[in-house]
């Protein structure tokens, strides 16, 4: 079990590491949402229930959610042609 | 003598004043003839080169400042760990009687057998008020900035391209979900004495819930479920709730009263969970729509 922590710790610190250097915003906050969702497992497995569920709803689903509607609200979606 | 005439001077001024004879001090109604004569305008060239003087003022001082900042907030920050105690050891402040008495006595004075429940709305439940009460004003605020009228067809037309056709993906995906995480997002409000969750975790799945919801099926759907009136009196609702409730549960046990209140948790959590799930739909709400 332990191993499995420490791959899910490298997960968290590699997402952490490349969610501000990702060159699209979409992918960005993807990465994001993917760091608050190993983190809430890693919470499980640190035997605290109640933050990984607070963690995978609001860290994971919320903050997402609010990510993507300022990217739609100022029209970061849609811009596909950076290279 | 002197003394006297300028007394007698400022008692003739008062006189005058309150007669109404002396012009006012300030002289509003003659400011334009008072004026200053207005100096010669500069010139677009000479504006330039003193703006990019001052700009250049700025970036020469910018780096030293920054760098000053810097290591007077490092040497600040160390000297407060240094003072700190030292990682681990057992006569640190954290590790005094408070956590002790929480593990150990939480199932007996507060009725909760879930350590965190206990914590969070029992004892440390006045931070939950306030913490109820920063959600209640951020989604006030959020609404004095972006709510839109409702009934203003000037900008209707303009706004008409936000209202997306509901993907058929997202609307089939969700057809089956949204039950299974109101259902969830109950069972955590309902039993969060015994088990993980509680108010914010399930008031965060029940505004999901309801996100969902107003995404897949559309703004009218979820109006249809929670309308602005509706919404508003939830809200309101849940904080007047745990307000007064958390002030009785707080009135009797400080008076040494028998405590019969031991399943007010339940009630708590609930107050909390809509706080909460209405801060985070009308989030959702406000941002994407401009409305409720």
């Amino acid at each position: 079990m332990i191993v499995l922590e420490y791959i899910l710790l490298a997960g968290v610190i590699g997402c952490a590491i490349a969610a501000p250097l990702c060159r699209r915003l979409l992918a960005s906050v993807i990465v994001y949402i993917t760091m608050a969702l190993l983190m809430a497992v890693l919470w499980a497995l640190l035997q605290s229930p109640d933050l990984a569920i607070t963690e995978a709803a609001v860290g994971a689903g919320v903050t997402g959610i609010l990510f993507l509607l300022t990217l739609k609200r100022i029209h970061a979606l849609r811009d596909r042609s950076d290279a | 003598m002197h003394e006297d005439r300028r007394d007698k001077n400022l008692r003739r001024r008062l006189t005058s004043w309150v007669d109404g004879e002396r012009e006012p001090k300030d002289q509003t109604l003659f400011v334009m003839e008072q004026r200053p004569p207005r100096r010669a305008r500069q010139t677009e060239e000479e504006f330039e080169r003193k703006d990019r003087d001052r700009l250049q003022k700025f970036f020469n001082w910018y780096p030293a400042a920054a760098a000053v900042i810097c290591l007077v907030m490092v040497a600040v920050l160390l000297i407060a760990v240094m003072n700190m105690p030292g990682f681990g050891q057992a006569d640190n402040p954290i590790n005094n009687e408070v956590s002790d008495r929480y593990l150990k006595h939480g199932r007996e004075e507060t009725g909760s057998e879930n350590a965190v429940t206990a914590m969070i709305v029992g004892y440390r439940g006045f931070d939950t008020f306030g913490e109820s009460c920063v959600m209640f004003l951020a989604v006030a605020a959020v609404m004095i900035l972006l709510a839109r009228e409702e009934h203003r067809p000037a900008d209707a037309d303009t706004e008409e391209p936000e209202e997306e056709r509901a993907d058929l993906i997202l609307e089939q995906a969700a057809r089956p979900l949204i039950p299974f995480m109101l259902l969830i997002a109950a069972y955590m409000l309902l039993h969060s004495e015994t088990t993980p969750g509680g108010g914010f975790s399930g008031g965060t799945l029940l505004g999901a819930g309801l996100i969902l919801t107003s995404a897949a099926f559309g703004a009218e759907s979820a109006q249809r479920l929670l309308s602005r009136r509706q919404y508003s009196a939830v809200r309101t609702f849940g904080l007047l709730a745990y307000g007064l409730l958390y002030g009785a549960y707080i009135f009797i046990g400080a008076n040494g009263l028998q405590n019969h209140l031991t399943r007010l948790f339940l009630l708590l959590d609930l107050a909390v969970g809509l706080v909460v799930a209405c801060t985070i739909y009308g989030f959702y709400a406000l941002f994407s729509r401009g409305r409720i």
